[in-house]
C-alpha cells in the first residue's frame, strides 16, 4: 500500500464539498482510503488513527487543506491526486492575500441592511461567533450547524430573546418563513398552520402530511434539537409559540419536539394554554397517554400520538370540525421471531424514534442497538432493531445521510442480505437540500441485498416524506422503490403498521 | 424594524454562510440570498475564537469600539511638527552615555542579527569607544554598553535604528491642543548605499556620520530656529497626493521639505558652501523624509496609547530577529514573534539567500496608516514590489478591513480621496485572518553590505494572536 500525505497551506474549502470529493476519490480503482479535510486537531487525530503520518501533517492548521490518499500503487495514488486537483480547481478560496471578492459576514451585514436573516452552516466551533455578530447587527439567525457547545447555545438564545430576535438552532435542519424554506425543507403550500419544531424531520413530516391533506403552512419556526432540554429551557420554543400566536396568518399552531424535559414540557403547557389559538402537540417517540392532563377543548392544547394524528387534528381545528378520535395505538403482539427480525434503517433521527414506537405498538418491540453497527457487523440476536444512520457515529466527517446515502446503502446491502432479517423498514426524506434522487441508490442497494438471498425473500417497506412539488418527485421515487419490490407509504406510522402487517402475514400460518 | 415579529411579515432576505445546499430552499423560494464568504476566524484555534467572541460581540465589543474611536480621535488630533534638532544625549529622555538605542523590541547582543551588530560596531567607533571593529565587538559582547529599544525612549529608527549619545536627532513636537509639547525623536537619514542603519561601519560611513553631526545638523538646526516648526502632517498629506506612501517612497516628501527649508537655510547660514552642501545632501537622498514620517507617526501613535479598552495597535517594530507589536490598552508591553523574510525584488547580484529577516522601526508608518496601507497613493513603487496598480488599490482597500477608520487628513486620489485606513484593530486582524501589509527595504544579512532589495512583508501571526489573548485576559481581570 502506498500512502500520500500532502498539506496545501492556506487553502480553505467547505467541509461538505471536501467530503463529497473524498467520497468520489475513494471510489477510484486502486484507492482504498481517501481523506480530504481541513487540518483541525480533530481531523489530524482521525488521520493519525487511520495510520497516516508525515511531518507535514503535524504542521497543518485549520486553514490548511490536508490530503491523505492510500492506494495499491503509486500510479493509482498519483491519478487520484490529479483528479483531486481538478476537482478543487476553480473552487479554491485562498486564505492568503488574493482573497476572493465575496463579502465576509461583517461587510455583508453592512452592505445589506435589509437582510433580515443570517443562515449559518459552518463548522460548529465557529458558528457561535458568527451568530453573535448577526444578533449584534439585529438580524434573526437560522443556525444549521451542529456541534455548537451547549453553553454557547444558551448564551445565544438568551441574547436573542432579550433582543426580540429568533435564533433558530443550533442543529436546526428545517424552517419555513412565510412560505420560504430554509435548510432541508419540503415545498409545501402556504396556509394557516404555524409550526414550532425542535426536530427538522418532524417539521418536514408534519408539513408534508398537512400538504397531503390540502392545508398549507404559514411559518415553521425551528428551535434546534436541544431547545427542550432542561438546561436550555425551551427558550426558542416559547418565543416561537408566542410569535405564531401574534401572527395573523397563523390560525392553528403545532409543536413538534423529541423527548422534552418534563419541567420544560409543563412550562410550555402553561404557555400554550394562554396563546388564544389552538395548539396541537406531538412529542416524537413518546406515546400520548390516553388522557393527557389538560389536553383537549378546555385548554386548547391537543396532545397527539403520531404526526398523522397531529396533522388531522390541526386541519380539523382550522376547519372548525370536531377533533377526530385518536386512532387505537395499542396492537396485539405478533408472535415469535422465528421467521426473522425487522430492521429499521433511518436517515431521519426523529422518524427513527417514531418508527420504534409504532413498531412496538404494532406488536413488534424494536430497540435501538446498544452500540453502533457497522456494515458487516453481526446483529444483536433475537430482537427487532431500529438504526439511526444520522447518529454521530455514522456522520463523523461525512454529510448527513439525507445528502450522502453511502453508509445507509452499505448497511442495507449487508444487513439485508442476512437471512435472519425478514424485513427492512426505511425512510426517504425529499425536498430542497436533500439528495436529488435518493430512491435510485436505495432501491439498487435493496435489490442487491435481495439477490444475495434467493432462498428467503427480503421484505421492504419505505416511507416517503415529501410533497408533489418537491424536486425529487415523490411519485417517481415511489415507482422506483416499488419496481424493486418495496412497499411504499407516505408517513412513518403508516409504514410501521404496514411493516408489522407484512411481517405478520409472512409468519408461518400468520395473518395480519 | 427587523425583529422576529417583522421577520414573519416582511419579505425574507438571507445572508448565507457555509454549506451551499442549505441555501437551496430559500433560493427556490425566491428570497434574495447573499452568499458571504466564511473562513475560520483567528486561524481556527478554539481559545482564540473564544477570546474573539468575547471581545468582538455583545456589549463589550461596543465598549471596545468606543475606546478605539477615542484612541483614533486622539491620534487624529495630534499635530506633530518638526521643531528642531538636538544631540541625542541632551534631548532624548533617559539617554545615557553607556546606552545605545536600537530598532524593534528588546534584544540582547547574542541574539542580534548581522546588520544590527554591524551598526553597534559602527556606533562604538563613531563614539570613540573603540578603535577597531574587533575591539568594538568585544566590548559590545562584554556588556560595556546597554541596549534598549528606541521605542522605550520616544524614539524610532529605520533598519538597525541605532541611536548613540552623540548623534544629532530630529525633535518632533506635538503642537495639538491635547498633547502640546509631547516629543518624539529620530536620527537624520544618511542616504542609500553603505550606511550605518544597514550595519555598515567603514571609514566612509563614519565620515558621513561625522559630517552630519558637525555640519548638516547645525545648519538645519539654525534654519529651523529661524523658520519655526514645520507641520509634518501637512507635508505627508501633500506627499500622498504626489506619489509617496511615506515608507518606501519619500521623494515627494523630501522635495516638499526642501522647499520649506531652503530659504531659511540660505538666510541662517553665513557660509554659502556649507548651506549648499546641506541642501545637496538632502536633495541626493530620496529617503531623507523617512526619518521625519517615522517620528511623526510615532508622535501621533503615542497620543493614542493608554486607552484602557482599546484594541488598537500603537507600535509595530522589528529588530531583525523579532517582530513586536504593542496595543493601546497595554502600553509598553511587547508581543513578539520571529521577524519574517521580505518578499520582494532584489538588486542585481543579490537574491533571497542574502536577505536578513525584516528589520527596523519604519513599520510605525503602517501602524499610522501610511506605507503599505497607503499603497494606492504610490503606484510608482508598486512595480518595485512586484504588482500592478490594481494591486496597490486592493492593498489599501484590504487594509481598510482591519483598521478602525479612515484618516480624513490624508486623502488618496486614486481611491476617490478616501482617507488612509488607520488604526489596526487586533480583533479585526484575527477575525479576517488578514495581517498588515508592510512596505520595506531588505537588508543584507551580513553587516556592512547595505540594502539588497525591497518588497512586502507581514508580521508573524503569533504577535497578533498573543496580543488578542492578552487583551482578553487583561479585560477579564480588570472588570
Amino acid at each position: 500500500m502506498i500512502d500520500l500525505v500532502a498539506v496545501q497551506k492556506g487553502t480553505y474549502h467547505d467541509s461538505a464539498r471536501l467530503m463529497l470529493i473524498a467520497r468520489d476519490l475513494g471510489s477510484l480503482p486502486g484507492i482504498s482510503e481517501a481523506v480530504v479535510m481541513m487540518g483541525t486537531d480533530a481531523n489530524r487525530e482521525l488521520l493519525h488513527s487511520a495510520g497516516f503520518a508525515g511531518g507535514e501533517l503535524d504542521s497543518a492548521t485549520p486553514l490548511d487543506l490536508v490530503i491523505a490518499l492510500r492506494g495499491e500503487s503509486r500510479e493509482a495514488v498519483e491519478s487520484a491526486r490529479a483528479r483531486l486537483d481538478t476537482a478543487l480547481s476553480g473552487a479554491a478560496k485562498r486564505t492568503g492575500p488574493a482573497t476572493a471578492a465575496r463579502p465576509r459576514l461583517r461587510e455583508a451585514l453592512k452592505e445589506h441592511p435589509t437582510a433580515n436573516l443570517v443562515s449559518i452552516a459552518v463548522p460548529g466551533a465557529y458558528a457561535a461567533y458568527l451568530s453573535h455578530q448577526a444578533l449584534d447587527a439585529g438580524r434573526n439567525v437560522f443556525l444549521f450547524s451542529d456541534n455548537v457547545p451547549l453553553s454557547d447555545e444558551i448564551a445565544l438564545k438568551e441574547k436573542a430573546r432579550e433582543m426580540g430576535l429568533l435564533l433558530m438552532g443550533p442543529d436546526c435542519g428545517t424552517a419555513l418563513i412565510g412560505g420560504t424554506g430554509l435548510g432541508f425543507a419540503n415545498r409545501v403550500m402556504h396556509g394557516p398552520i404555524g409550526l414550532v419544531g425542535a426536530s427538522g424531520t418532524g417539521i418536514q413530516e408534519l408539513s408534508s402530511l398537512l400538504d397531503e391533506l390540502g392545508v398549507g403552512i404559514s411559518h415553521a419556526i425551528g428551535t434546534g434539537s436541544r431547545d427542550l432540554k432542561k438546561i436550555v429551557g425551551g427558550i426558542m420554543s416559547e418565543m416561537g409559540l408566542r410569535l405564531l400566536a401574534d401572527d395573523e396568518a397563523t390560525k392553528v399552531i403545532a409543536l413538534v419536539a423529541k423527548s422534552p424535559d418534563p419541567e420544560v414540557a409543563s412550562r410550555l403547557h402553561t404557555v400554550m394554554t394562554g396563546l388564544g389559538k389552538p395548539v396541537v402537540v406531538r412529542y416524537l417517540g413518546q406515546a400520548a397517554p390516553p388522557s393527557e392532563p389538560g389536553s383537549g377543548d378546555a385548554t386548547g392544547v391537543f396532545y397527539t400520538g403520531s404526526l398523522d394524528e397531529a396533522a388531522q387534528t390541526a386541519v380539523a381545528l382550522w376547519r372548525g370540525e370536531s377533533v377526530p378520535e385518536p386512532p387505537s395505538y395499542a396492537g396485539s403482539p405478533v408472535a415469535g421471531l422465528s421467521n426473522g427480525v425487522v430492521v429499521g434503517l433511518f436517515g431521519g433521527g426523529s422518524l427513527a424514534a417514531e418508527a420504534a414506537l409504532f413498531l412496538g405498538q404494532a406488536g413488534l418491540p424494536a430497540r435501538f442497538p446498544d452500540r453502533p453497527i457497522r456494515p458487516g457487523d453481526p446483529l444483536p440476536p433475537g430482537t427487532h432493531l431500529v438504526i439511526d444512520t444520522g447518529d454521530d457515529f455514522y456522520t463523523l466527517g461525512k454529510p448527513h445521510p439525507m445528502v450522502d446515502q453511502t453508509v445507509r446503502c452499505d448497511l442495507i446491502k449487508k444487513i439485508g442480505s442476512d437471512p435472519s432479517v425478514r424485513l427492512l423498514l426505511l425512510d426517504l426524506v425529499l425536498g430542497d437540500g436533500a439528495h436529488p434522487d435518493p430512491a435510485h441508490e436505495i432501491s439498487a442497494a435493496f435489490s442487491e441485498a435481495q439477490n444475495a438471498r434467493p432462498q428467503s425473500p427480503l421484505l421492504g417497506v419505505c416511507t416517503i416524506c415529501g410533497t408533489k412539488a418537491d424536486p425529487q418527485d415523490p411519485f417517481h421515487q415511489q415507482e422506483l422503490l416499488e419496481a424493486n419490490g418495496m412497499t411504499v407509504e407516505r408517513s412513518v406510522r403508516r409504514a410501521a403498521l404496514r411493516a408489522a402487517a407484512l411481517y405478520g402475514a409472512s409468519l408461518p400460518g400468520g395473518l395480519a | 424594524m427587523r425583529g422576529a415579529a417583522s421577520l414573519l411579515t416582511s419579505p425574507l432576505e438571507v445572508i448565507h454562510l457555509g454549506i451551499d445546499s442549505v441555501a437551496e430552499a430559500p433560493r427556490h423560494g425566491g428570497a434574495p440570498v447573499i452568499s458571504a464568504e466564511f473562513l475560520p476566524p483567528a486561524g481556527g484555534d478554539a481559545a482564540r475564537v473564544a477570546a474573539l467572541t468575547r471581545l468582538s460581540t455583545g456589549p463589550l465589543s461596543r465598549e471596545i469600539d468606543a475606546a478605539n474611536q477615542r484612541a483614533l480621535s486622539r491620534f487624529l488630533s495630534s499635530r506633530p511638527h518638526l521643531a528642531g534638532i538636538g544631540i541625542a544625549r541632551d534631548v532624548i529622555p533617559g539617554m545615557a552615555d553607556d546606552l545605545f538605542l536600537h530598532a524593534g523590541p528588546p534584544v540582547t547582543w547574542d541574539r542580534m542579527c548581522g546588520p544590527l551588530r554591524g551598526a553597534v560596531v559602527g556606533g562604538l567607533l563613531f563614539e570613540g569607544r573603540a578603535s577597531t571593529p574587533e575591539e568594538a565587538e568585544r566590548k559590545a559582547a562584554a556588556g560595556e554598553i546597554r541596549f534598549e529599544p528606541c521605542h522605550h525612549h520616544q524614539t524610532v529608527g529605520p533598519m538597525a535604528g541605532l541611536v548613540t549619545p552623540s548623534m544629532p536627532v530630529f525633535i518632533i513636537e506635538d503642537l495639538g491642543d491635547e498633547r502640546r509639547g509631547a516629543r518624539t525623536f529620530c536620527t537624520l537619514n544618511e542616504g542609500l548605499g553603505k550606511v550605518l542603519r544597514y550595519g555598515a561601519f567603514s571609514g566612509e560611513v563614519l565620515a558621513r556620520l561625522g559630517y552630519m553631526a558637525s555640519d548638516l545638523a547645525p545648519v538645519l538646526s539654525a534654519a529651523l530656529k529661524a523658520r519655526g516648526p514645520i507641520d509634518l502632517r501637512l507635508l505627508v498629506a501633500q506627499a500622498l497626493q504626489m506619489g509617496d506612501e511615506g515608507h518606501n517612497r519619500n521623494r515627494a516628501g523630501t522635495s516638499l521639505l526642501l522647499r520649506e527649508l531652503a530659504p531659511a537655510v540660505v538666510r541662517s547660514c553665513p557660509d554659502k558652501e556649507r548651506a549648499a552642501s546641506a541642501l545637496e545632501f538632502i536633495h541626493r537622498n530620496d529617503h531623507f523624509f523617512l526619518n521625519l514620517s517615522m517620528p511623526m507617526a510615532k508622535c501621533m501613535l503615542m497620543a493614542a496609547e493608554g486607552e484602557s479598552l482599546s484594541s488598537m495597535v500603537t507600535v509595530m517594530a522589528r529588530n531583525g530577529t523579532d517582530f513586536g507589536i504593542q496595543l493601546s490598552a497595554l502600553p509598553g508591553r511587547w508581543f513578539t514573534g520571529p521577524a519574517q523574510f521580505v518578499k520582494g525584488l532584489y538588486f542585481p547580484g543579490f537574491s533571497e539567500g542574502d536577505a536578513n529577516p525584516d528589520i527596523g522601526d519604519s513599520a510605525i508608518t503602517e501602524t499610522a496608516g501610511i506605507g503599505g496601507f497607503a499603497m494606492a497613493a504610490a503606484p510608482a513603487i508598486v512595480q518595485f514590489v512586484g504588482g500592478s496598480a490594481e494591486d496597490a488599490l486592493e492593498t489599501t482597500r484590504r487594509m481598510g478591513h482591519i483598521t478602525i477608520g479612515p484618516n480624513p487628513a490624508w486623502a488618496i486620489p486614486s481611491t476617490g480621496f478616501s482617507g488612509t485606513p488607520t488604526g489596526i484593530d487586533v480583533r479585526l486582524v484575527a477575525e479576517r485572518n488578514l495581517l498588515p501589509t508592510i512596505n520595506t527595504g531588505i537588508a543584507h544579512r551580513n553587516p556592512g553590505v547595505g540594502q539588497v532589495g525591497a518588497g512586502l512583508v507581514n508580521p508573524p501571526w503569533s504577535s497578533f494572536h498573543d496580543a488578542l489573548l492578552a487583551l482578553d485576559s487583561h479585560i477579564a481581570k480588570n472588570r
